[in-house]
């Protein structure tokens, strides 16, 4: 009976005491077996294969469904420079704007310059009168003959159609102390300033 | 203790034809195998399974066996922990040993009795061999299952000798708390 093992090697000894035979018949199964055809069953796939299986299909999807919304333009980023027109109240046609919004509407960057050398773009040797990044917001105090209005309708952001209109306050002849740009044909349901 | 009568190589001198090689490698191994799987699952009838299965699967791939590459015996005791792995992952059945189950159990007993009081020892123990974690079970079923001795079990496991005589101390030791937390 089991009742003490204070030393292991009772253990041992009684382990190894104990001895199974499989019925006689067996060896003659197994090969009667293998003789009508009958052969081991396909192992079953384990779990965690399963689980490693998925997570690949998954990241294939996620892959596809990339590269499908790239290949629509949906996740890129634009850059948009409209050049010229008068967006500081200076009267001259001579200012450019720069808007990098990602899926044609989210405004990352508005920025607007002064195309002091000509070229109808923006390089080095304009002169930066503005430039914001995030939601629009006044740069500079409000002061005694600041001037708002509206530019429209172009397509600053690169979203396609020319709908939008750019929303200008400045100190003429060319302090800017905000610009947002906004959807401006009728049927456009957002007119929250970008 | 264990017999290590193990043969470690292929049935070479088999007769050719599957059916006589099925039974030249089961009269080398089909023993040991049985032994061995019997200490994992918790009736004969399971054993038989496991171990036709096994057999079935070394004659699907004793082709590809290469005896330089190792002994028959690790290359069909391998193929052995698998199909028992196979097994549990397919039945998932809860372990637990029924007197009933204990036909295939060898007594040198003179009496019936004695013989029911070896069953009732033999399914206790491996009842609790049964809640051991799956490194010990592993260990004891291929020392004392199998009948083979540390070095050849060293080999089944690819460790050191010292490594399975180490395991198996410890495995013995937690096994010896579970009696005797069983007996309380």
């Amino acid at each position: 009976m089991i009742a003490d093992f204070a030393d292991p090697r009772d253990l041992d000894a009684l382990l190894g005491r104990i001895q199974f035979r499989p019925r006689a018949s067996l060896e003659g199964e197994v090969a009667g077996r293998w003789a009508r055809g009958d052969r081991p069953t396909p192992n079953p796939t384990p779990v965690r294969s399963r689980l490693v299986w998925l997570g690949v299909m998954l990241l294939l999807l996620g892959a596809v469904l990339y590269l499908m919304q790239s290949q629509l333009g949906l996740a890129r980023v634009r850059t948009v420079d409209r050049c010229c027109e008068d967006f500081d109240g200076g009267g001259d046609r001579d200012d450019g704007m720069l808007v990098v919004s990602r899926r044609g509407s989210d405004v990352q960057r508005l920025a607007i310059y002064e195309d002091l050398d000509g070229s109808r773009s923006y390089t080095a040797g304009d002169a930066l009168r503005f430039d914001r990044t995030g939601r629009p917001s006044l740069q500079q105090p409000f002061t005694a003959g600041m001037r708002t209005f509206e530019l429209c309708c172009r397509d600053y952001d690169g979203g396609g159609p020319a709908d939008d209109a750019v929303v200008i306050m400045a100190l003429p002849p060319d302090r800017i102390a905000m610009a947002a740009i906004y959807e401006r044909l009728p049927g456009a349901e957002d007119r929250s300033l970008r | 203790m264990p017999d290590s009568r193990i043969h470690s190589s292929a049935p070479a001198a088999a007769p050719a034809g599957k059916q006589s090689r099925a039974r030249a490698w089961y009269e080398t191994y089909g023993q040991a195998v049985y032994s061995y799987v019997r200490f994992h699952v918790a009736s004969a009838d399971e054993a038989d399974d496991v171990t036709a299965e096994t057999f079935l699967k070394v004659l699907a791939a004793e082709e590809r066996f290469d005896p330089d590459r190792g002994e028959a015996r690790v290359w069909i005791f391998r193929i052995a922990q698998n199909t028992l792995r196979d097994h549990h992952r397919r039945s998932r059945v809860r372990r637990h040993t029924s007197l009933g189950a204990m036909r295939d159990l060898v007594a040198d007993a003179p009496t019936a009795e004695e013989r029911l009081l070896w069953e009732e020892e033999v399914s206790r123990l491996l009842s609790a061999v049964g809640e051991l974690g799956a490194r010990d079970r592993e260990i004891i079923g291929l020392r004392y299952g199998s009948g083979m001795d540390t070095s050849a079990v060293a080999q089944i496991l690819g460790v050191r000798e010292s490594a399975v005589r180490t395991r198996l101390w410890r495995a013995l030791g937690r096994l010896r708390v579970l009696l005797e937390d069983d007996t309380a």
